[in-house]
C-alpha cells in the first residue's frame, strides 16, 4: 500500500449528474457573484496597494457563506429554512434514537433525516469520510460527535429552541447498553528506513526512494502493527526494510561509550483549528430543475463537488438532482480545517430533504467543537545517537501512534509527513521511524497547519536541545555541524530541490540580541522571575506532489484586469497575492478578481483519471497522450501552496496574455515590424505607472496597448491549468506561429471579444511518477528565538522578545507575509502554552466546549511590541515564491519549550506547558 | 416563554471542569456530613448528635462550607482581580477585570454582558447588580478553617456581624443566583433557605471553626 | 413576544415583535439580514459580535450580542460595521485597517473595528499620554480574538490613527 501525500478521491464521472459548470445567469454577475468579485471597480481607488479584500471586510459586505440567506440570492424563495445536525456526545452505548417527545413542542422538526432514510435514498458516504454518515439507531457510535440525525425546521425559532435543548439536555438521545468504544483498523502503519552509503557522495545502501515506502502486512490482535520482520514469504519488501531498521535499533541499544544515545517521548495534544467562522451552508433543491444549490464556505472547493457528487450518484432517479450547482465564498479561517469536511454533504443533504426550501446548516461554536476537523494527537518515541567526538548524529530512530479519531480523513497522509519530518533540517545517516494512525472514538483528526511538522519536530528540537546541553555543544553550534545541505538526501533518499537556506538562518538567530545577550538577560532577572531563552529552527515541506491551479486572465479594451482562480480566500490573501504576481505582468492590477472558482475554465475541457500520487509510469504516459488530461484538475487551498502553485496559472496565462496580446499590440504602437530584432526583446520591456517602458523607444500606456490588442483582434485573455509533482508539468502551444513552451499543461485563449478556445499542447512532459516516492522536495525553513519570564511561584509565562526568521523566495505581499509570520506566531503560542482538548469523552465530542475552556492566544498573551520578523531575500532575483504560512508556526514551540528548560531546568515533554505546570516544577 | 428553555435537570460539565472537580476542588470541598446528597444540604437537625456545641458548631460549618465553595461562590470571591469562570474555575474569558468598583473596567463593565437575569440561550448569567466581592474577601483556595476564620473577621467580611452574614449568605439576592445558574453551571448545593438555616445554625452555637 | 424598536446607523427600526429570548446577534442576522456583525463563539468569550451602543448621555460602549437578548436593546441607538463609512467613504480607522492588512480572513474585524471606534472616541473626550497609548490599545482591544493575525497590525492601525492626530487624541 502506499498512502497518498494528500488524499484525494478520484473524480466520478459515471454519476450521471453535471457539475454546473457555468452560473445559471448567463447575463451579468449575480448578486453572490457580485459579492465575490474583489475589489470591485467602485472599492478599487479605495484599496492602493492593500488587500483586494479590504473595503468589504471593513464595511461588512457580505462576504462569507455565513452571510448568505435564501433573500441574499436571486431566483430562490426569499425565506430560509433552518437545519440542525444532531451529535452524539456518547460513544460507547448503543445508540436507541431521539426523544423528541421531550422537545418543547415549539421546537419540534418539520422532517428528520437519519439512517435510515440514507439508506432508503441510497446515498454514500464518499470514500475519504468512510463511516456511517449517520450512526444507525441500534449501534454505538462510531465516534464522539458522529452525527445521528438532521433535523429540518421551517422557522428559525423552531430551529433556535431545538439547537439549545439538544445542547442543553443529554436525554433527547436515547442510548441502551454500555458496549464500550467500537474498535477500526488503523489508517495507516508505515515505515521510512534509510541507510545511506558509506560515503557522501555514495548510493544510498536502502532509502523508501529506492526500495519504496513500506507497511507492516500484520497487526496484533489489539490492532497495532507487527513492526519487526516476520520470517513470512508475505511482505518481503517490508522484511527487507524492517531488517536495516532493526539493525539501526540495535545500534541505538548497543551502549557504546563513544555514542550520546537519548531516548525520550514527547506527547502532542488534540486542538482545534478554532477559524473563527463556523461551518456553515446554505441550500435550495429546486425540484422543478433538478437542481440542488449549495453555497459553501471550504478550502476545497472541487473536492466538496466530487464528494458531493459521490454521495449522490447511485441515489434512485426520483432522489437525485440532475446538476449541482455551487457557489464558495470566501472563509472566516481555514487552517487547514476546512480541506476536506464532510460539512457540505450534511448542508447537501439538508436541501435534499427539504425540497424546494432554501435551507440554511450552521455549526453554533459548541457545534464547531464537537463536529470539526481536529489537530493529531501524537505520541512520539525518539532515539538519537550523536557521536560524542564529532558531535555528528549518527543514527535516528522514532516510533509515532496517532490519534485519528473516527475518520480517517487525511490520517494517513499525516502519518506520513509527520514521520518524513521527523530528522528536521538535519542529515542524519541512518534513519528508522515507524508511524501509525489509529482510529479511535474521539473527533476526526484531520488537516491542520503544519500537520505532522508541527509534532514531530517540536519533538527532535528540543531533543536536540538536550542533546547539546548533555554534550556540552553550544545548541547553534550542533545544529550547524549536521545540517542537511543542498544536496544532501533526506531521510526518504531524496535532495531537496529548492534553495536550503537553514545556514543563514542558524547564523541570523546566533548572531540576534536574543540569543546573543542570553546569559546577561538571565544574570540580571529580577526576583522572583526566572529568564531562560530558546531557540528552534524548523523547515517545511510545502505543496503535496500532486498539486494544481487554474488561472483565468482578462484585459478589456480599457486596460481592466479581471482575473479568475480556483484558490480559495480564507484570510491568506490569496486574490491579492494573484493581483499582485499578475499586475507585474499586464501593468494592471485587477480591479475583478474572483477566487474559489471550479467553474470558469469549462473551455480548457479539462479530464483526469486515475490516483496523481499512486499511478504507475504506463498509466501516466497512456493517459497524457489525451490532450484534455491533466493528473489532478483542481487542489484545495493548503500545504502553504498558496504562492507558489495557487498563483502559477494565472501568471503563466497573463504572460500569455502580455507576450502574444499585448506585446503584438505594442510592437504595432511603435511601429515596430516583423523582422525588427527588437520584435522579440518583449522580456526586456516593463510596466512603470501603467506605461510599458522599452529602452529606446517612447513609453507606452497601459490603457491605449489593450485598445490596440482589441483593435487588432490579438489575445485578450488566457486560462491555463498547472500542475507540480514536485516539479512543473510543462507543455508547449502553438501561438503567434510558435511552440510556446510554459510550466502548465492546459491552455486556452480569447481573441478580441470573441469566446475562449482551448489549444491543443503539442508537446507535455509531466513530472515522473516514480517522484511519489518522495517525502519532501519543496521545503523553506524559519528559526525562531524567544526569551521568556516565569514568575515565581504563580508559574505565569510571559514572552518578553521573540525574534523569528524565514524564507520564501520571491515575497509577492510582504504585509501578507508578515501576516502570516505574525499569526503563525501566535498559534504557536497557543499550541505550546494554552490549547488543549482532553480526548474523547471530557472532550470536545461530548458538545459543551466553547472557548472559555479552550483558550487561544489573546494580544496580552504575545509580545505585540517585541516580536521581530525578518524575511531573508530571494537567493537571486528569479527565485520563486516559496510557501511558508505553515512553517513560520513550527518552530515557536520548541523555541519556547527550549526557553522554558533553560529558565527552569525542567524539560516538558507534553504540550501544552501551562502555568500550572510550570508552578509545580519551579515550586 | 423562555420558561419552554429552562432544563433545570441538566448540569453539563465539561472536561475541564471534572479534571478540575477531580483533581484541585477534591482537595477543597468538604465531603457532605450526614449523608446529604451532592446536590443537597444537611439540615441543621442532623447535626443534633454531637453533643459537643464547638463541634457541633464546627461541623455546621463544614456543611455550609459546601456552599461557600461552590463554584458558583468562589468564582466571584476569587484572588486577586479577575474573576473565575464555569465549574472548571478557570480565569474568566475574555479577561476581565476588578475596577474600582468591582464592576469591571471602563473597557469591559460586567453589565456589558451580564444583564438583571440569566440569559439561558447563550448560557450567560444575569442578576442586578452583577460585580465581584471585594479583594479581601477571597474565597479562592482557602481551607475552610481559614474561610472560616476570615468570614468572622470584619475586616475581611465586609465589615458584617455573624446577623449579617446569616442575611447575606440566606438572602441577598446575587448569592441566592448561585443556586440557580442557569444551564452549563452545577447549582450551589440544596438551597439559600436551608444554607440560612445552617448559617444561623452555626451562628447560634457559637460560630466555631472547624480545624 | 415584545415589540422591539431601535436605531441602526441612524435609521429607525421596527416596531418588530420578536421573541423574548432571541439573541440581539440573531435579530441582526436572521431577521434583519444585517450580517455584517458576526457570529463565532455565541458566549461573549471572543467579542467578534459587538455593536457600539450609543447612550443618551453621549458616551458609548461595545456590547456583545451574541449573549444579548435582542429586546435588552429596545429603545437604543446601536452603530454597527455597516454604518460606520459614510456615502461610500471610510473612516480613519477603516483607512488604516485596510492599509495595515490588520485583518486576515476579517471575520473579526466588525469587532475590532467597534471596540477601537469606541476607544478612539473615548480618547477624544479623554485623551491620554502618549507613553500610556500601546498599553490603552492592549487594553481596549484585549478582549478580541483574532485567529489569523497576531493581533499585531490591528494594534498598531489603532496607534497609527492616534498618532496621525495627536492633537485629537493624546495630551
Amino acid at each position: 500500500m502506499q498512502p497518498t501525500r494528500r488524499e484525494f478521491v478520484r473524480w466520478v464521472a459515471a454519476s450521471g449528474l453535471t457539475l454546473a459548470l457555468a452560473r445559471l445567469s448567463p447575463a451579468g454577475a449575480l448578486p453572490f457573484e457580485a459579492s465575490q468579485t474583489l475589489p470591485g471597480p467602485a472599492n478599487a481607488p479605495l484599496i492602493g496597494r492593500a488587500r483586494i479584500d479590504g473595503v468589504a471586510k471593513v464595511t461588512g459586505a457580505k462576504l462569507y457563506a455565513s452571510d448568505f440567506r435564501a433573500a441574499d440570492m436571486e431566483g430562490w424563495p426569499a425565506t430560509t429554512a433552518h437545519a440542525l445536525l444532531v451529535r452524539t456526545p456518547d460513544a460507547s452505548h448503543v445508540y436507541e434514537g431521539l426523544n423528541l417527545d421531550a422537545l418543547p413542542p415549539q421546537a419540534r422538526p418539520t422532517k428528520v433525516v437519519g439512517a435510515t432514510d440514507v439508506a432508503a435514498a441510497a446515498l454514500r458516504a464518499p470514500p475519504f469520510y468512510a463511516g456511517d454518515l449517520f450512526c444507525p439507531v441500534g449501534q454505538t457510535p462510531l465516534y464522539l460527535g458522529q452525527p445521528v440525525a438532521l433535523l429540518l425546521f421551517e422557522s428559525f425559532d423552531a430551529y433556535d429552541r431545538a439547537r439549545i435543548a439538544f445542547r442543553d439536555n443529554r436525554a433527547l438521545l436515547r442510548f441502551g447498553a454500555e458496549t464500550g468504544p467500537r474498535t477500526g483498523p488503523n489508517y495507516a502503519a508505515l515505515r521510512f528506513t534509510r541507510i545511506a552509503g558509506p560515503t557522501p557522495g555514495a548510493p544510498d545502501v536502502y532509502s523508501p526512494l529506492q526500495q519504496g515506502w513500506i507497511s507492516p502486512g500484520f497487526t496484533e490482535d489489539s490492532g497495532r502493527p507487527i513492526w519487526r520482520p516476520l520470517p513470512t514469504a508475505e511482505g518481503g519488501d517490508y522484511a527487507r526494510g524492517a531488517t536495516y531498521g532493526e539493525e539501526i535499533r540495535a545500534l541505538l541499544a548497543a551502549e557504546s561509550s563513544d555514542l550520546l544515545v537519548l531516548k525520550r517521548d514527547f506527547q502532542t495534544q488534540s486542538v482545534d483549528p478554532m477559524f473563527l467562522e463556523p461551518e456553515c451552508g446554505l441550500g435550495w433543491y429546486e425540484e422543478g430543475a433538478g437542481a440542488l444549490h449549495l453555497v459553501l464556505g471550504v478550502q476545497s472547493p472541487f473536492e466538496a463537488a466530487e464528494a458531493l457528487d459521490y454521495m449522490l450518484a447511485e441515489a434512485p432517479a426520483t432522489v437525485r438532482p440532475k446538476r449541482l450547482d455551487l457557489d464558495f465564498a470566501s472563509l472566516g479561517g481555514g487552517f487547514g480545517g476546512r480541506d476536506h469536511t464532510p460539512f457540505p454533504l450534511y448542508a447537501g443533504l439538508a436541501a435534499l430533504f427539504l425540497p424546494g426550501r432554501p435551507i440554511r446548516l450552521a455549526h453554533d461554536r459548541y457545534q464547531q467543537f464537537q463536529g470539526g476537523i481536529k489537530r493529531h494527537a501524537f505520541h512520539m518515541r525518539s532515539q538519537i545517537g550523536i557521536d560524542r567526538a564529532t558531535g555528528l548524529i549518527s543514527a535516528f530512530a522514532a516510533d509515532h501512534v496517532l490519534d485519528g479519531g473516527g475518520l480517517a480523513n487525511y490520517s494517513p497522509s499525516v502519518a506520513t509527513v509527520g514521520a518524513t519530518a521527523a530528522t528536521g533540517i538535519y542529515s542524519i545517516p541512518k534513519v528508522d521511524v515507524t508511524t501509525v494512525a489509529e482510529h479511535t472514538r474521539g473527533v476526526t483528526a484531520g488537516s491542520m497547519r503544519g500537520y505532522g511538522t508541527l509534532q514531530t519536530m517540536t519533538a527532535i528540537e528540543t531533543l536536540i536541545d538536550e542533546a547539546a546541553t548533555a554534550l556540552k555543544i553550544d545548541p547553534v553550534d550542533l545544529r550547524r555541524r549536521n545540517l542537511l545541505t543542498a544536496g544532501g538526501r533526506t531521510m526518504t533518499g531524496n535532495p531537496w530541490t529548492v534553495s536550503v537556506r537553514t545556514p543563514e538562518i542558524l547564523d541570523k538567530l546566533d548572531a540576534h540580541p536574543i540569543w546573543r545577550d542570553r546569559a546577561a538577560r538571565k544574570a540580571a532577572a529580577p526576583a522572583g522571575v526566572l529568564v531562560g531563552t530558546g531557540l528552534a529552527c524548523c523547515t517545511k515541506d510545502y505543496g503535496t506532489g500532486a498539486d494544481c491551479s487554474l488561472g483565468r486572465v482578462e484585459i478589456d479594451a480599457q486596460g481592466h484586469v479581471t482575473l479568475h482562480a480556483d484558490s480559495v480566500e480564507m484570510g491568506n490573501g490569496i486574490g491579492t497575492a494573484i493581483a499582485r504576481r499578475v499586475a507585474a505582468i499586464l501593468g494592471q492590477t485587477a480591479d475583478a478578481v474572483t477566487v474559489a472558482r471550479i467553474d470558469t475554465f469549462q473551455e480548457l475541457g479539462l479530464v483526469t483519471s486515475g490516483d496523481p500520487y499512486s499511478m504507475t509510469q504506463a498509466t501516466q504516459d497512456a493517459a497524457a497522450k489525451n490532450p484534455r488530461w491533466v493528473p489532478a484538475i483542481s487542489s484545495a487551498t493548503s500545504a502553504s501552496i498558496g504562492a507558489h502553485v495557487g498563483t502559477q496559472a494565472a501568471a503563466q496565462a497573463a504572460r500569455v496574455l502580455f507576450r502574444f496580446g499585448l506585446w503584438p499590440a505594442a510592437l504595432d504602437l511603435w511601429g515596430i515590424k516583423a523582422g525588427d530584432p527588437r520584435e522579440f526583446l518583449w522580456e526586456e520591456a516593463f510596466w512603470q505607472d501603467g506605461f510599458l517602458i522599452m529602452s529606446g523607444l517612447p513609453p507606452l500606456a497601459q490603457t491605449a496597448i489593450a485598445a490596440e490588442a482589441h483593435a487588432r483582434k490579438g489575445i485578450t485573455g488566457a486560462m491555463a491549468h498547472a500542475f507540480s509533482r514536485w516539479a512543473w508539468a510543462q507543455a508547449a502551444f502553438p501561438l503567434g506561429g510558435l511552440d510556446w513552451a510554459a510550466e502548465i499543461d492546459a491552455l486556452a485563449v480569447r481573441q478580441g471579444d470573441g469566446p475562449f478556445e482551448v489549444l491543443d499542447r503539442s508537446f507535455v512532459f509531466f513530472p515522473p511518477t516514480d517522484y511519489n516516492r518522495i517525502g519532501t522536495a519543496f521545503t523553506s525553513s524559519c528559526g525562531t528565538a524567544v526569551r521568556v519570564e516565569i514568575n515565581v511561584p504563580g508559574g505565569e509565562i510571559r514572552i518578553a522578545q521573540a525574534y523569528s526568521v524565514f524564507e520564501c523566495g520571491e515575497v509577492l505581499v510582504p504585509e501578507l507575509v508578515q501576516g502570516q509570520a505574525q499569526g503563525g506566531f501566535a498559534m504557536g503560542v497557543g499550541y505550546a502554552l494554552l490549547e488543549n482538548l482532553p480526548p474523547f469523552e471530557d472532550g470536545p465530542g461530548n458538545g459543551q466546549w466553547n472557548l472559555g475552556d479552550y483558550v487561544i492566544a489573546r494580544a496580552s498573551d504575545l509580545p505585540l511590541h517585541a516580536l521581530e520578523i525578518e524575511v531573508l531575500p530571494p537567493v537571486s532575483p528569479k527565485e520563486p515564491p516559496k510557501g511558508m504560512a505553515e512553517v513560520v508556526m513550527i518552530p515557536v514551540v520548541p523555541a519556547l519549550l527550549n526557553a522554558i528548560f533553560d529558565a527552569t531546568g525542567h524539560r516538558f515533554q507534553s504540550l501544552p506547558v501551562t502555568s500550572a505546570m510550570l508552578r509545580k516544577v519551579i515550586s | 416563554m423562555s420558561n419552554l428553555l429552562r432544563f433545570p435537570s441538566l448540569i453539563a460539565v465539561t472536561g475541564v471542569a471534572a479534571l478540575a472537580l477531580g483533581m484541585g476542588m477534591a482537595l477543597l470541598a468538604p465531603a457532605p456530613v450526614s449523608g446529604a446528597a451532592a446536590d443537597a444540604l444537611a439540615p441543621p437537625a442532623s447535626f443534633a448528635g454531637i453533643t459537643d456545641e464547638a463541634k457541633r458548631s464546627a461541623a455546621l460549618f463544614t456543611e455550609l462550607g459546601r456552599v461557600l465553595t461552590s463554584p458558583r461562590c468562589v468564582n466571584c470571591h476569587p484572588v486577586g482581580d479577575r474573576p473565575l469562570q464555569g465549574d472548571a474555575q478557570r480565569p474568566h474569558q475574555p479577561p476581565v477585570f476588578r475596577g474600582e468598583d468591582g464592576m469591571g473596567l471602563a473597557s469591559l463593565r460586567c453589565t456589558v454582558c451580564h444583564q438583571a437575569t440569566n440569559y439561558d440561550p447563550a448560557r450567560m448569567p444575569g442578576h442586578d447588580p452583577w460585580f465581584l466581592a471585594p479583594r479581601e474577601m477571597a474565597f479562592e483556595g482557602r481551607t475552610l478553617a481559614q474561610l472560616c476564620a476570615q468570614i468572622k473577621d470584619r475586616k475581611t467580611n465586609g465589615d458584617r456581624s455573624l446577623a449579617d452574614l446569616v442575611h447575606h449568605i440566606g438572602d441577598d439576592g446575587l448569592v441566592g443566583w448561585g443556586w440557580a445558574p442557569g444551564p452549563g453551571r452545577t447549582p450551589v448545593p440544596g438551597t439559600q433557605k436551608e444554607a440560612k438555616a445552617l448559617a444561623q445554625a452555626w451562628v447560634d452555637t457559637g460560630a466555631a471553626c472547624p480545624e | 413576544m415584545t415589540a422591539l424598536s431601535l436605531t441602526i446607523n441612524g435609521t429607525p427600526h421596527g416596531p418588530i415583535e420578536v421573541r423574548d429570548d432571541l439573541s440581539m446577534n440573531d435579530f441582526l442576522r436572521e431577521v434583519l439580514g444585517m450580517t455584517g456583525t458576526k457570529f463565532a463563539c455565541g458566549a461573549a468569550q471572543c467579542l467578534s459580535c459587538v455593536v457600539i451602543v450609543d447612550d443618551d448621555d453621549g458616551t458609548s460602549a461595545t456590547r456583545p450580542t451574541c449573549v444579548t437578548p435582542a429586546i435588552s436593546f429596545n429603545g437604543t441607538q446601536i452603530r454597527t460595521v455597516e454604518g460606520h463609512a459614510k456615502e461610500g467613504k471610510l473612516t480613519a480607522l477603516q483607512k488604516a485597517f485596510v492599509a495595515h492588512y490588520a485583518f486576515q480572513c476579517g471575520y473579526c474585524t466588525a469587532g475590532f473595528l467597534n471596540e477601537a471606534q469606541v476607544f478612539l472616541e473615548g480618547l477624544q473626550a479623554t485623551p491620554i499620554p502618549r507613553a500610556g497609548l500601546e498599553q490603552a490599545i492592549l487594553e481596549s482591544l484585549d478582549g478580541h480574538l483574532c485567529r489569523c493575525s497576531g493581533y499585531v497590525r490591528y494594534h498598531g492601525a489603532v496607534r497609527d490613527v492616534v498618532l496621525a492626530d495627536p492633537a485629537r487624541y493624546l495630551r
